[in-house]
């Protein structure tokens, strides 16, 4: 019999998928299939289930699986839950980025082949060098202070890809700035991140050799969360898929697509859904949330979805409270009033259930203030949290939690943390060289292991141990170095983080302890019992005078925010905003006038 | 997939050596040119067996040439692949390795032994160097163990032990056989095997003298340590479980008379080889390997010739004779043998030939030498035994028939240069056909020297036909020249320095009237009955050779067959009767391989 690596815990746990039409037709897919998952709707679980029959059932080493997910942390929770079914990463098993994919498995084997005019051996610019290099440039061409912002010159440069088309020149300065800015990277030696995308499009796009190539190892390539990636990665799918013989599984809801200001766009995956060759599946049943939850997101969105609260009998609060004082009484209010009362309106409700979402991070600041003013544990997650989740730093935190204690039950497994080391290896490190790091990485961690102890001293042993070591010697994890001395400033005494303890930097995410405080863009992927939105005004969410395209994704934010909770909803705003030029009332968010009018005429039938 | 080019530099015997290879590659040359290292070289990139220990190479390793300065140097060795676009797994296997896209795409693995990276010195011991095998153009790209355990090289080496290996069960290839035997079996078949096996056991262990020899034994043991400690004993043939049945099969010869152990070793190759055949097919097909490199080091020993060329046309031609469903086989094989030459696809055949100048072994190969698909045919039905002598040789003479075949050692000896220990082999190529010959023993085939002698062939009142067969020959070793305006005597003396070599007439005539006459004579008549009329015709050539009727001669001699003709006249030849152009041939091509 064939050996297989892949254990059969998969198909325990898909016997359940038996009750969901939806999820079991998509498991039981077996050419290109699209899921179209609303909230709640256990889509990544579908996904994963469908990876370990993938794995076990259809390919066979050294062909495998890809699944590119939007982000660093939307690949480590697949990478968490895959574990736990037994499936590890491997060399025929990537799960990550998309631009990771595109580096390891398009730009570094074939990019020399293709010549590709990106210079070799690739090197990644870190954050930094790529902010100074768009600032030396367009402060060049247009002068210093020039109105042009680097976000449109990315979004400039991920959705179009024709540099040839007018859609390129018409923007006269941004196409100057991308062709400039892009001309300085290489003279330093460098690519971007964008660029990894970019010339992996190219790539499949130009070189028919090159889709044998990726189908003979990835027979089945899937992809989380489409409707948050670009146009980039959709030619790329559609060239792999359709051209290349490359099974497609896509999952994905285009009503959470909120990354259009980055070039992602939900009808891209409505376009896959509508093909013939394509089998299109709907996930329906929200196990989320209650049912008038379910029922006002839908008011919210404006469209009929006709979702289903798995759990009708629920009971749930949807509260529209206008508070005084702006942004600041908001979070008052939430701090004094909403979270006492939703920890003790359910018996072992704690922190950890609850979760404040704000717009950016500017409001993030003040929700901060007010929650630490009154004593409360919390973790922020937006771009003001002390560093952000790269591949490193959600290493670090997983060994900090094995360390914690997590070694006992093997939460998480030692085997997966050692293979994600080897993976940040830029290439195949030979059998003798791998053992013998391996071996000193778990004798490193074997030795950290404390019952009590400071993140602060854990993260510095471990980069004196290895880390910095490897991150001195590979240049690809370049970039993700700036983040990991970011984790250390902010451990450092003084920083904002300097008494985390090593169980909390570990249990960072989902820490029963810890008030959630998130942008609602960061919420995405995450539930809470009890979700407060702050801000509800009409200047902040929507901005004020948004083009019909922006009012969309705003109104989708809004959607987003709504169905991350299962019982509560508190929507606060205050009618008026703060602006530059003063305190201006426009009143509060029409999306709020507007679901309010809907439920009303609903609930009055 | 096929292996197309292999390189191995400062390794052994090698210094810088570069062959392109066919689809399947034999691997010929004298005692000690490097056979087993090429081997070896292969090994060191795709042997799954050898250990990191084995990997890590000592001083002795180096190329000789290199002295004293072999510390700083590296040894690299790289084989290409092709053909493997067809399979998926192959394909995956292979995705860093690629280094030409193509068609035909082309994936390179290399090991290279080379001073440690970050020494930032000059190696001084063995101990500052590391080993690296890697796949494409980029050394970062390590290949592991996976990839060898896949697409393993698995070397056979000289069959001698075959016997041995059968013996035990642990090294078996019957083994696999046996186990996949016991696991197929149902219930039934099993229970009725047990049955048989019982009652034949009873119906032994019943006879009463077997009785009473277990009796005795039963005996001595009590009277030995007691009733206590004696365990009761009967005589039977075997452990009566089905599985340890089983186990004891054995393969048996002779309708079960004897066992393999009393095979010949002949036989018993035989059967290792059919055997391992068989688990190389159960490995594919059970997944645990996507592509075999099948190496036979030496597989002449102790085989027939007959049997060689079977067993061996099996290995390497079995693909070709069967597209359907060709196995992921490729098969290499080291030889001495001109039988298993003879059966080699043409294409196939890497010589090594050791380089006195470099001290080093140079390869070359038949892979990409300019033969046509006419040509390639022709040489594959042409070469036989005696003609697959010329992969061994230092030299070749080719001639036109037999009768040059049997003349030309006789002359050689009588001039003093004795061909079989020059290793000089005389080549016919059966008519006048030398074309395919040159292609493959020219300077883009094996690079062999060799010289031609044939006949001026005139033609009437056109030019003798040796013209047109001349030109057609110096085209492959010169280029752009125009011979329309040359006649056929400055042809020949064109082709004189590349060691063409023309008589004036036909090889039997021109010998009798060489000085050959009366030995001619002799032998007519005594394989001839001939009249008297002949007789007395034949008489007035010797007496006087310009009356010679050659084409009466050579009806003569046809009759009795050109070449037992040559045969008898052998004996009589001396230096003073070798035509020139024979003499000016083996000269040629004894200063050749000087």
């Amino acid at each position: 019999m064939p050996l297989r690596s892949v254990s059969a815990a998969y198909l325990a746990q898909a016997a359940d998928l038996a009750s969901n039409p939806g999820q079991q037709a998509a498991y039981d897919s077996t050419g290109h299939c699209v899921v179209l998952a609303g909230p709640g709707s256990g889509k990544t679980k579908t996904l994963v289930l469908k990876l370990a029959r993938i794995m076990a059932e259809d390919v066979r080493a050294p062909r495998g699986a890809a699944c590119i997910t939007y982000s660093q942390e939307c690949a480590r929770e697949l990478t968490r839950r895959l574990e736990r079914l037994g499936l590890r990463e491997a060399p025929n098993l990537f799960i990550g980025t998309v631009h990771g994919f595109c580096l390891r498995h398009l730009l570094m084997p074939y990019g020399r082949l293709a010549d590709l005019p990106v210079p070799f051996p690739l090197a990644v610019a870190t954050q930094r060098q790529s902010d100074q290099a768009m600032k030396r440039i367009g402060d060049r061409l247009f002068g210093v202070g020039h109105p042009n912002k680097p976000m449109d010159l990315g979004r400039h440069r991920r959705s179009i890809l024709d540099r040839a088309s007018e859609a390129w020149t018409d923007e006269e300065e941004l196409a100057a700035w991308a062709e400039g800015y892009e001309a300085e990277l290489r003279r330093t030696g460098l690519v971007d991140f964008d660029d990894l995308v970019i010339f992996g499009q190219r790539l499949v796009s130009e070189h028919d050799w090159v889709l044998p190539l990726l189908q003979a190892k990835f027979p089945v390539l899937a992809v989380d969360e489409y409707q948050d990636l670009g146009v980039a990665l959709h030619r790329i799918v559609k060239r792999v898929a359709f051209d290349g013989g490359v099974r497609l599984f896509a999952v994905g809801d285009p009503d959470q697509s909120i990354y259009g200001f980055t070039g992602a766009d939900g009808a891209l995956l409505q376009e896959l859904a509508e093909r013939d060759d394509v089998e299109r599946v709907q996930l329906q049943l929200n196990y989320r949330s209650a049912s008038r939850i379910v029922s006002a997101s839908e008011m919210a969105l404006g469209e009929v979805r006709g979702y289903q609260s798995n759990d009708p009998d629920r009971q749930a609060v949807i509260a529209f409270v206008e508070c005084n004082d702006g942004l600041e009484g908001q979070a008052a209010h939430a701090v004094a009033e909403i979270i006492p009362a939703a920890l003790a309106a359910k018996p072992g409700r704690a922190l950890g259930d609850i979760a404040i979402l704000y717009r950016d991070y500017r409001a993030g600041d003040v929700v901060a203030e007010a929650v630490a003013a009154a004593g409360l544990d919390f973790v922020r997650v937006d771009t003001a949290a002390p560093y952000r989740k790269v591949a490193l730093t959600s290493w670090i935190e997983d060994c900090a939690a094995w360390c914690a204690g997590g070694w006992r039950e093997a939460r998480p497994q030692l085997r997966g943390l050692l293979d994600r080391w080897i993976g940040f290896h830029r290439a195949r490190i030979s059998d003798a060289e791998a053992r013998a790091e391996l071996q000193s990485l778990t004798r490193l961690l074997w030795s950290l292991r404390v019952e009590e102890g400071l993140a602060r001293d854990f993260v510095a042993a471990l980069r004196a141990g290895m880390l910095d070591a490897l991150m001195a010697a590979e240049p690809s994890v370049a970039d993700q170095r700036e983040q990991v001395d970011r984790m250390s400033a902010a451990l450092a005494l003084g920083g904002p983080l300097a008494d985390l303890d090593l169980a909390s930097l570990g249990g960072r995410d989902g820490s029963p302890l810890h008030l959630n405080l998130l942008t609602l863009h960061s919420a995405k992927g995450c539930e809470y019992d009890v979700v407060i939105m702050v801000g509800l005004d009409l200047g902040s969410l929507p901005w004020r005078n948004e083009l019909p395209a922006a009012r969309r994704e705003s109104r989708r934010l809004f959607y987003v925010g709504l169905t991350r909770a299962r019982d509560e909803i508190h929507m606060l705003y205050s009618g008026y905003v703060d602006t530059r030029s003063g305190r201006m009332h426009w009143g509060r968010s029409p999306f709020l006038n507007e679901l309010e009018a809907r439920m009303q005429e609903a609930e009055g039938d | 997939m096929r292996i197309s080019r292999i390189r191995i530099s400062n390794f052994a015997n090698f210094s810088d050596i570069d062959v392109e290879t066919g689809d399947s590659i034999v691997i010929v040359g004298e005692n000690k040119v490097g056979k087993s290292n090429f081997i070896r070289a292969l090994q060191l990139i795709l042997d799954p067996g050898l250990s990191e220990r084995d990997r890590q190479l000592g001083l002795e390793h180096f190329w000789d040439g290199l002295g004293e300065g072999k510390l700083g140097e590296t040894i690299e060795i790289s084989v290409d692949l092709t053909d493997f676009t067809g399979d998926p797994r192959l394909m995956a296997h292979l995705n860093d390795c690629v280094v030409d896209p193509g068609p035909p795409m082309v994936a390179r693995l290399t090991y290279r032994f080379q001073p440690k990276a970050n020494l930032g010195r000059d190696p001084e011991s063995l101990a500052d160097y590391e080993y690296v095998i890697f796949g494409g153009d980029d050394p970062d790209m390590a290949i592991g163990s996976s990839l060898r355990r896949m697409l393993p090289l698995d070397v056979q080496v000289a069959l001698r032990d075959a016997d041995k290996d059968l013996s035990s069960w642990r090294n078996s290839p019957l083994r696999p056989l046996i186990e996949q035997l016991a696991t197929s079996l149902d219930e039934d078949a099993r229970e009725e095997i047990q049955q048989q096996v019982n009652e034949a056991q009873a119906e032994l262990a019943g006879h009463a003298e077997v009785v009473t020899t277990a009796q005795r034994i039963s005996d001595r043991l009590i009277a030995i340590a007691g009733e206590q400690h004696a365990v009761p004993l009967t005589l039977g043939l075997a452990p009566t479980r089905v599985d340890a049945l089983l186990r004891s099969l054995r393969l048996l010869i002779d309708n079960g008379a004897r066992g393999v152990g009393d095979a010949s070793l002949g036989t018993a190759n035989l059967i290792f080889l059919a055997l391992k055949s068989l688990e190389l097919d159960r490995l594919v097909t059970d997944g645990e390997r996507d592509h075999t490199f099948f190496v036979v080091e030496e597989p002449e020993a102790h085989l027939h010739p007959h049997v060689q060329r079977l067993v061996y046309r099996y290995f390497l031609g079995g693909a070709a004779n069967d597209q359907e469903d060709t196995p992921p086989l490729t098969t290499i094989l080291t030889t001495h043998s001109p039988h298993i030459a003879s059966v080699t696809p043409i294409r196939s055949i890497v010589l090594l030939r050791h380089d006195a100048a470099e001290d080093a072994t140079t390869a070359v190969s038949t892979a990409t030498a300019p033969l046509t698909e006419r040509d390639e045919a022709d040489l594959q039905r042409y070469i036989d035994v005696s003609r697959g002598e010329i992969f061994f040789a230092r030299g070749v003479i080719l001639v036109e028939g037999d009768a040059e075949r049997f003349l030309i050692p006789a002359f050689a000896e009588a001039l003093g240069i004795p061909l079989d220990m020059l290793g000089i082999t005389v080549c016919s190529v059966s008519g006048t056909n030398f074309t395919p010959y040159v292609k493959l023993l020219g300077p883009q085939g094996l690079n062999i020297p060799h010289v031609i002698l044939t006949d001026r062939d005139p033609n009437g009142a056109n030019p003798p036909l040796v013209r047109r067969r001349l030109i057609n020959v110096l085209r492959l070793v010169e280029n752009g020249v125009n011979y329309t305006p040359l006649d056929a005597d400055a042809v020949i003396a064109r082709a004189e320095p590349f060691g063409y070599f023309v008589n004036s007439n036909t090889l039997e005539p021109e010998l009798f009237c060489g000085g050959l006459a009366e030995a001619m004579q002799g032998v007519i008549e005594e394989e001839l009955s001939i009249n008297q009329a002949t007789r007395d015709l034949i008489q007035g050539w010797v007496d006087d050779t310009d009356t010679l009727d050659e084409e009466r001669l050579i009806k003569l001699i046809e009759r009795i067959g050109k070449g037992r003709f040559a045969q008898a006249l052998a004996p009589h030849v001396d230096e003073d009767t070798c035509p020139d152009y024979i003499r000016q041939a083996l000269e040629h091509i004894r200063d050749a391989i000087a």
